[in-house]
């Protein structure tokens, strides 16, 4: 079973696209052929989207799940972008990056899962915390364990059971760019023994007192800042 | 905590209904199913006895076998950090690594042990060969223990019954995490894939058989 490129994923070009926007076209070439790894998520992704047949609560789960990738995914790519990561040591410039390239990957996955049932990318605002160093990483290292144990509660939740496999396969990496998170900053990368889940709606309330969101649920009036991205 | 195989928390409300039956009338998710599980051919000692684990529904007595095989492994980890410690020479922050990791590996047993009941097989006898001579044959034999064992987690997960998985999920992330701590530890690469991969069991006898680890018993 042959591993999964990027390239393959990304039909339509537009992670390309934006990799080509933070790298240039030789990095991008380079990205491009980077192994998406989880032979299992072959199986998921492949023929039509994977939650036309799937129960209601799958659906729901991974929309929920692809709303918070899009979290992450866009304050990696802000923080590039604004060239925060440009000043780092190379060490750690390499782990911001291949958090922001995993998680962008994460949201195509997530996204062709999802099909016509994805949602749209809500607008985010990190509120300062993409322009330092210190400010990036205190919140990346929050992020990622809360996916973390996002992912650890969700997964058995799941019915279909291709799309807990994947699940299985993302909830890893999740695990180990926290602990990679927490070892850069000193931490002792592995808290305890067993990671505690978070249900779907503490991560909801954790992440609506971030603010970060400002389009979590649909308003029929948004005030946008120019400092948003989406 | 063996409070924490309840079933899923009331709170989650539909979530909770969760039918394995319900695979068992759609085909096409029982053939992507034994895609995920990879895990049908078993070959090998660590694997003695695993059935074709993804081609039929979870079930208790699946659970039995695959948790079984799960807690062969963490047998194994547990050993290792054990004769590491004690014969490996080591300091400063492989030691550190041993010592934190070796306790989560013994705390994975004792959980698994106690979900497995009467149904726990022993410990088998394991030999590192010079795996644990040195801080160097320490620190590469602890990375492939990790990543084989990230692996086979992954590989097995969606085989449980939801009750297993619960407790499965919440340890698959902790080897994963000691994989990523090693990995850095040396300066390998923490997160390499987007995705991890599985790993079959005929796929992880390989790897510890390579890194010169045997199993009997």
């Amino acid at each position: 079973m042959s591993d999964l490129t990027l390239e393959q994923l990304d039909q339509d070009g537009a992670i390309q696209e934006g990799i080509a926007d933070l790298y240039g076209h030789s990095r991008a070439d380079f990205l491009r052929k980077a192994v998406v790894g989880g032979g299992v998520l072959i199986a998921a992704l492949s023929g039509p989207p994977r939650v036309e047949a799937a129960a209601a609560s799958d659906v729901r789960i991974f929309q929920f799940a692809l709303n918070f990738e899009y979290l992450q995914a866009t304050f990696y790519t802000e923080t590039e972008r604004l060239g925060t990561i440009a000043k780092m040591a190379a060490r750690k410039a390499l782990w911001a990056r291949t958090l922001g390239a995993h998680e962008r990957a994460h949201v195509a996955i997530i996204k062709k899962v999802l099909g016509p049932a994805a949602g749209k990318r809500p607008f985010f605002n990190f509120r300062g915390n993409t322009e330092t160093e210190g400010r990036f990483t205190r919140t990346a290292v929050a992020m990622e364990d809360l996916t973390t144990a996002l992912l650890t509660g969700l997964t058995p939740k799941l019915q279909d059971q291709g799309l807990t496999a994947a699940a299985f396969s993302l909830m890893t990496v999740e695990a180990r760019h926290a602990a990679w998170a927490r070892h850069l900053v000193g931490v002792v990368p592995v808290a305890s023994a067993f990671d505690e889940p978070k249900s779907l709606n503490e991560v909801d309330r954790i992440v609506a007192s971030t603010r970060f969101i400002s389009t979590l649920r649909a308003r029929t009036t948004t005030t946008r800042n120019p400092r948003f991205t989406g | 905590m063996s409070d924490d195989l309840k079933a899923p928390a009331e709170e989650d409300g539909d979530w909770e209904k969760v039918g394995v039956e319900a695979l068992a009338s759609r085909s096409d998710l029982l053939k992507r199913a034994a895609v995920a599980g990879s895990a049908a051919v078993a070959g090998g000692l660590l694997i003695a006895g695993l059935p074709k684990v993804a081609a039929s529904a979870p079930s208790r007595a699946q659970d039995v076998r695959i948790l079984n095989y799960l807690l062969r492994l963490e047998y194994v980890m547990a050993a290792f950090y054990e004769t590491a410690a004690a014969e490996g020479q080591l300091t400063g922050e492989i030691q550190q690594f041993v010592s934190v990791v070796g306790e989560h590996e013994r705390e994975h047993v004792a959980l698994l042990q106690r979900i497995l009941g009467d149904d726990a097989n022993a410990e088998p006898s394991v030999a590192f060969g010079d795996g644990t001579s040195n801080p160097t044959k320490v620190a590469a034999t602890a990375r492939m223990l990790e990543e084989t064992a990230s692996a086979a987690y992954i590989g097995q997960g969606a085989n449980l019954t939801k009750r297993a998985m619960i407790d499965a999920a919440r340890i698959t992330s902790v080897e994963a995490r000691h994989a990523a701590w090693i990995a850095d530890i040396l300066r390998g690469h923490p997160a390499p894939a987007a995705a991890d991969p599985a790993k079959s069991p005929s796929q992880v006898s390989a790897a510890l058989r390579r890194a010169g680890v045997s199993i009997s018993g």
